[in-house]
Formats: C-alpha cells, structure tokens, sequence
C-alpha cells in the first residue's frame, strides 16, 4: 500500500466526493445568486413603478404642497432609497414642482417609460410617467450601485450558508466513508497478522459486504491452497531425508568394511556394494529431481494437442535394451489416431516411469505389454506385466511417494508418484489394477492412464 | 557373541552383517519383522539390532511382541527417522539404545558391547574372574597382567563364559550363541576350544558339568 503506484481508497472516495459535490453545489449557487440578483432587479423595477405612479396620482388631486411637507418631515427620521422630482408642463414651460429631500435634481428630461442615464458620475435608472393630459410628469430614479448593493445582498445571504456548510460536508463525507471502508480495514488488519509458517485461512463467520467477501473467498482459498503446497513440501522434505539416510548409512558401512576387510575377497565385495550403493543413491536423486520437475510453474511448454502414437514407441524403444538385459520381453501396440492435450515432455517422463516400474518389479523374464487405444471419447495407454502383481488392498498406496509395494527388488518408491502427478496436472486418471494373467495362476500389475479427449480440455 | 540384525536394506544389512562380523560377533541377518518374530521365539541371542521400517511387520511391533513375552534380549534400533517423538516411543516399548542413520560402524559395535554388558549386570567394560581378565572392546585377554593370545571362537567362548560366570551354560546355549545358522558346527568343536582355553588359562577355570555343560568359575 505505500509504494509509488498506490493511492488510499479513502482519500481518493473523500476527495472526489467532496470535488464533485463542491462544483455542483457552486455551480447552483452561481445560478441561485444570478436568480436572486435578477428578482431583485424585478422587485426593485416594480417599486420604481409604484413609487411613480402614487406620486402621480397625489400630485395630480391636488395634494402637493401638503405631501411636499409631509414628505420633508418623514425624510428627517428616514433617509428614502429613491429621488423623484415632479414637473408640472404648463403653457408650453416645464417647471420642477416637488424635489426629493437630500436630492440635487435630475439633468435632464426623461422620456416616459424605464431608461438609464448617467447622473452625478453613476449609473441610474429612471422611471417617468405623466397624467393623460401631460400637465404633471413624475420622474424616479434609482442608483445602479444602491440597486446592485441590495441585490447581492440578496445573493450573498443565500451563499454564506452554503459555504460554511461546505467544509462540514468535507468532514461528513469523511466520516462515512471511513465507516464504510472498516471492513476493507479490518481484512487488511487479517491479512497483516498471517503467520507465513502457519497459514489459517482467514475467519469467515464475521460478516463482510458483498463488495468485499469475494476477496475474503479468494484469498482463504489461496491460503489453502499455499499452506497444503508447504505442507506437501515439507512432508517431501522429510520423506526425501529419511530416504536417504538408509543408503547413505549402507555406503558408509560398506567402505569401512572394506577398509577394514583381512580378505581381499571381502574387500573386493565391499567396494562393489559401495559402488551399487551410488548407483542407487544416484537413480534417487534424479527421480526426486524428476519430481520436482513435474511442476506446473516450471512448465515450460503448455500442454498441446498430441498424438501420442510415435512418443510412446520412442519410449518403449528406449527401454527396450533394459528389458532385454532382464531376460523381459516388451511389447508395443500404439494406435494412432488418439489426440490428447499434455506436455509431451511429461508424458514421456510418466510413461518411462511406468515401464521402468514394471521392469523392475516384474521380475526377470516378465513380459510387459504396452498399449495405446481410443476409447470413448478419449485416449488410454496401459502398461501390464505377468509379474507378481500387487494386491488390490495395497494398490491406493502405491502414489505416495517412497512406498513401495511387497517386493524384493531395488526401487526408491517415486516412480508411481511421478505418474500420478503428471496424470494430476494433465487432466488424466492413473488407475492400477490387474495386469497378464502370470503361469501361477494368478496375474500381474497394470498401471492405466486414462486421457480425456483433447477437445474437452484442448 | 551372536547378534540377531533385522534390517530390509540389502546394501546396509550386507555391510552390516560383514562390519559386525569383523567386530568378532556371529551376525544372522533377516530382512522382515515376520521371520525375526519367528528367528526370536526359537533361538537365543545376545543382542538384536532392528531397523523400524520392516516390511510384513514393523520394527516397534517386533519390539512391543518381544518385550510382551518378558524376553529381555537388549534391543539397538537403527532407524532414518529423527524426530524425538520417534525415538521416545521406541525407548518406551523398551528398545535400549538406539542409532540414527547413518552411523558408525564402531559405534554400532561399541553400543552392543556396552548392551550385552548391562545385559548380564556387568556394568564395568573388563570382565574378570580370578587372574583373568577379558576386555570386549579391545578383544585382548590377561593372565596375571600377562597377555594371552585367543583365537576369535576361543575369546567368544571365553567371553560368553566369563559373562555367565558361576552360573552353567549348557552345549546347546553356548553353540547358539557362538555359531550362525550358516556356520558348520563341527560335533566336537566345542570340546576342542574349551580344551585350548583350559590350555592356556589353567585347567581350572572351566569345570565340566557332567551331562548339562561348561561353567566358569574362580579357582
């Protein structure tokens, strides 16, 4: 979370709440101080009107010189926000009749109707009506800045609240989404606290939104599926040194017997037991690197459409000089025509181990019979011998690894597990069962790979 | 001294009977816990070293059945297993020592010495009887502080003896315990090693006991 390329999920959330929330809120004050400045003007006009007309008519009964001293008296306590002036149009000549109090005069006539004109070095704006027959003309007028003053007035009382409230909407937004974001919290909190030696995965009965469960999922199936990887690692680990430690014993046994040997015969034993012993040591080793070749993650070719006809004769032929030196006969029947989706490389790998394995456990002059076939919708490659077989109770052990069934001859127990881990990351079924019926009576060992048709998984 | 090795490695068994052998003890090797079962329920060893992972039966369940009829026989387990856990259940069903893989061959011999001993409540390594003195481990013996020269059968012999002292050996006891199932036992082949031993060591230190067998005793 803190290198370059991270960001906090709550400032981002908070910020581009409150940006978003903040434009269009300024955006409607904008618009409610325009609205505002725009009734005022029209509430300001119609006062200017009214103002006219009362004058007017108070004028036009008669009434002036009584309003003039009314008027006077009124404007001493309050100043008033609008000048008029009240011509009276008699024989042809234009006289101010009435002035209002704390007002110099207009300059000039005005026509009836609104108008604006500059006055005194400001904008104002006018407003002029006369009687019908012309004799009394009223003129109103009203500065811009007094009329602008009132309207953003208007404006501004509507604005301050909205920006005070502004930043209490920051802390608002703040607050929830923090709330909303404990549980990611709380998760991260988990996750921080995994023990990488021994990995629980995380406590699914608290309750998480839907937003975030799935992660939870994923992530405790991940966990399980790292901590049965460490598991099966360190099983293999320990299996892989308890395997070693009986030849190694042997190798060192067997060269201080033959340090000590009086004879040179049983010298001369020794030192060829101790040379069987790295032969064996040395078959271990590379089926326990064979083992840990077969892994998805060094999978350097994925798996591919296959014909494994011709892989499988190359194979058998391979191991056909073994088979001959053991007095064994192999046979191959590889039809073609069968396409599967594998590694080749593991098949081969899976393949050789079988026959290796009914080589070794078969027993000198054992015939083993390989075999490649369609069936159904799929493919099968057997491996049978007439050797002594193994008994079905004993047959779902044979995949661990360094088990080995009840037999006399030299094997390290890994061939089968390698078999049955390409058969695992191949998407194919690796069945033991019973292979040639044997002159006892009885009949020899099988090892079945059943592949499903490359179209299927291809 | 016959030793009975239980171990299904052919490699470690061969160079153990061989090593064992050149250590001066009679070494009858069997590969699973079935046929040590049935090699223990009929014969006489002075010691047993037993791999654990037998094939037919296991090593502590060869142990357990031995222990289960009160045959103190001592017990060596080898095994590849190093965890405590293993090693205290092997010493609990009543193993006396026990040897991790690999090991050596000294110690094995030098760990069976010191069994067989405890064995017969002879906790020093010197066994002596009047002016003779036998040291296993060096496989020397003395008369008077003077050096006597043994043949290997007649040391085991004399050593067998001296580990009984007081107490009569019958012929049938002391030739299971001298010869392997593959050593030809010649009818007379004891009389003739207690007539050397007699020989070198003074005519009275092995009495006969008419009809029953040997008995070694203070003159």
């Amino acid at each position: 979370m803190n290198d370059a390329a991270g960001y906090s999920l709550r400032r981002r959330l908070v910020w581009l709440l409150t940006g978003t929330v903040a434009a269009i809120w300024l955006l409607s004050v904008l618009w409610v101080y325009q609205r505002a400045h725009h009734e005022a003007d029209e509430l300001l006009d119609n006062q200017l009107t009214q103002v006219g007309e009362t004058l007017l008519a108070i004028v036009a009964g008669g009434e002036v010189e009584h309003f003039v001293k009314e008027l006077h008296e009124h404007a001493r306590h309050n100043p008033v926000p609008i000048a008029f002036e009240v011509w009276l149009n008699k024989d042809g000549e234009a006289r101010r009749l009435v002035i209002s109090p704390g007002h110099a005069g207009f300059e000039t006539g005005t026509t009836p109707g609104f108008s604006e004109h500059t006055h005194q070095g400001a904008r104002w704006r006018f407003y002029a009506v006369q009687d019908d027959d012309a004799e009394y003309r009223v003129v109103v007028g009203q500065s811009h800045a007094a009329r602008e003053r009132l309207a953003r007035e208007v404006g501004l009382s509507l604005l301050l609240p909205a920006m005070l409230a502004l930043p209490l909407m920051a802390l608002a937004v703040w607050w929830v989404v923090s709330r909303a974001l404990r549980p990611v919290d709380a998760v991260a909190r988990q996750v921080g606290a995994l023990d990488a030696q021994a990995l629980t995965p995380l406590d699914e009965s608290a309750p998480l939104p839907n937003e975030i469960a799935p992660l939870r999922s994923a992530l405790n199936a991940l966990i399980r599926r790292v901590s049965e990887a460490f598991d099966n690692e360190r099983r293999f680990t320990a299996d892989a040194a308890h395997e070693l430690r009986t030849p190694l014993a042997a190798l060192k046994v067997q060269a201080q017997v033959a340090l000590r040997a009086q004879t040179d015969d049983s010298r001369q034993h020794a030192l060829t037991q101790v040379i069987g012993g790295v032969d064996r040591m040395t078959h271990l080793v590379e089926q326990l690197l064979t083992l840990a070749r077969v892994d998805p993650a060094r999978q350097e070719l994925a798996p591919q459409p296959l014909d494994p006809a011709a892989l499988v004769k190359e194979v058998c032929a391979e191991l056909l000089l073994q088979a001959q030196r053991q007095g064994q006969s192999l046979a191959v029947e590889a039809a073609p025509g069968c396409t599967i989706a594998v590694t080749p490389a593991w098949l081969q790998i899976a393949l050789r181990n079988l026959v290796d394995n009914a080589l070794r456990y078969a027993g000198d002059g054992a015939h083993i019979e390989v075999r490649l076939t369609r069936s159904g919708s799929g493919c099968t490659l057997s491996v049978a011998d007439d050797g002594p077989g193994v008994a079905p109770e004993l047959r779902g052990r044979l995949t661990a690894r360094f088990v080995r069934g009840e037999t006399d001859a030299e094997g390290c127990g890994l061939g089968l597990s390698i078999a049955a881990r390409v058969a695992a990351l191949s998407h194919a079924q690796l069945e033991f069962g019973e292979g040639l019926p044997h002159a006892g009576g009885g009949y020899g060992f099988a090892a079945t790979l059943r592949f499903s048709d490359a179209a299927i998984h291809g | 001294m016959r030793i009975l090795l239980v171990e299904d490695d052919r490699l470690l068994g061969d160079g153990l009977k061989a090593g064992l052998t050149q250590s001066g003890y009679a070494v009858d090797w069997l590969r699973d816990g079935e046929a040590a079962v049935a090699a223990l329920s009929t014969e006489t060893f002075a010691a047993v070293v037993l791999d654990l992972g037998l094939p037919k039966r296991d090593g502590l369940s060869v142990l357990q059945w031995l222990r289960g009829r009160h045959d103190a026989t001592p017990v060596l387990i080898l095994t590849a297993r190093d965890q405590l856990e293993d090693k205290v259940r092997g010493l609990d069903l009543g193993a006396d020592d026990y040897v991790l893989k690999p090991f050596d061959l000294d110690e094995i011999a030098a760990r069976l010495r010191a069994l067989v001993r405890r064995a017969h409540g002879h906790p020093e390594p010197v066994l002596t009887l009047g002016e003779i003195e036998l040291n296993p481990a060096a496989r020397t013996v003395t008369r008077s502080g003077e050096p006597v020269e043994l043949t290997p059968r007649e040391f085991d012999l004399l050593h067998l003896l001296l580990q009984n002292a007081g107490r009569v050996l019958t012929r049938r006891v002391l030739e299971e315990q001298l010869y392997t199932w593959r050593d030809a036992v010649d009818s007379n082949a004891l009389e003739v090693h207690i007539h050397h031993l007699r020989r070198k060591l003074g005519n009275e230190m092995i009495r006969t006991v008419r009809g029953v067998g040997y008995m070694a005793a203070a003159a």
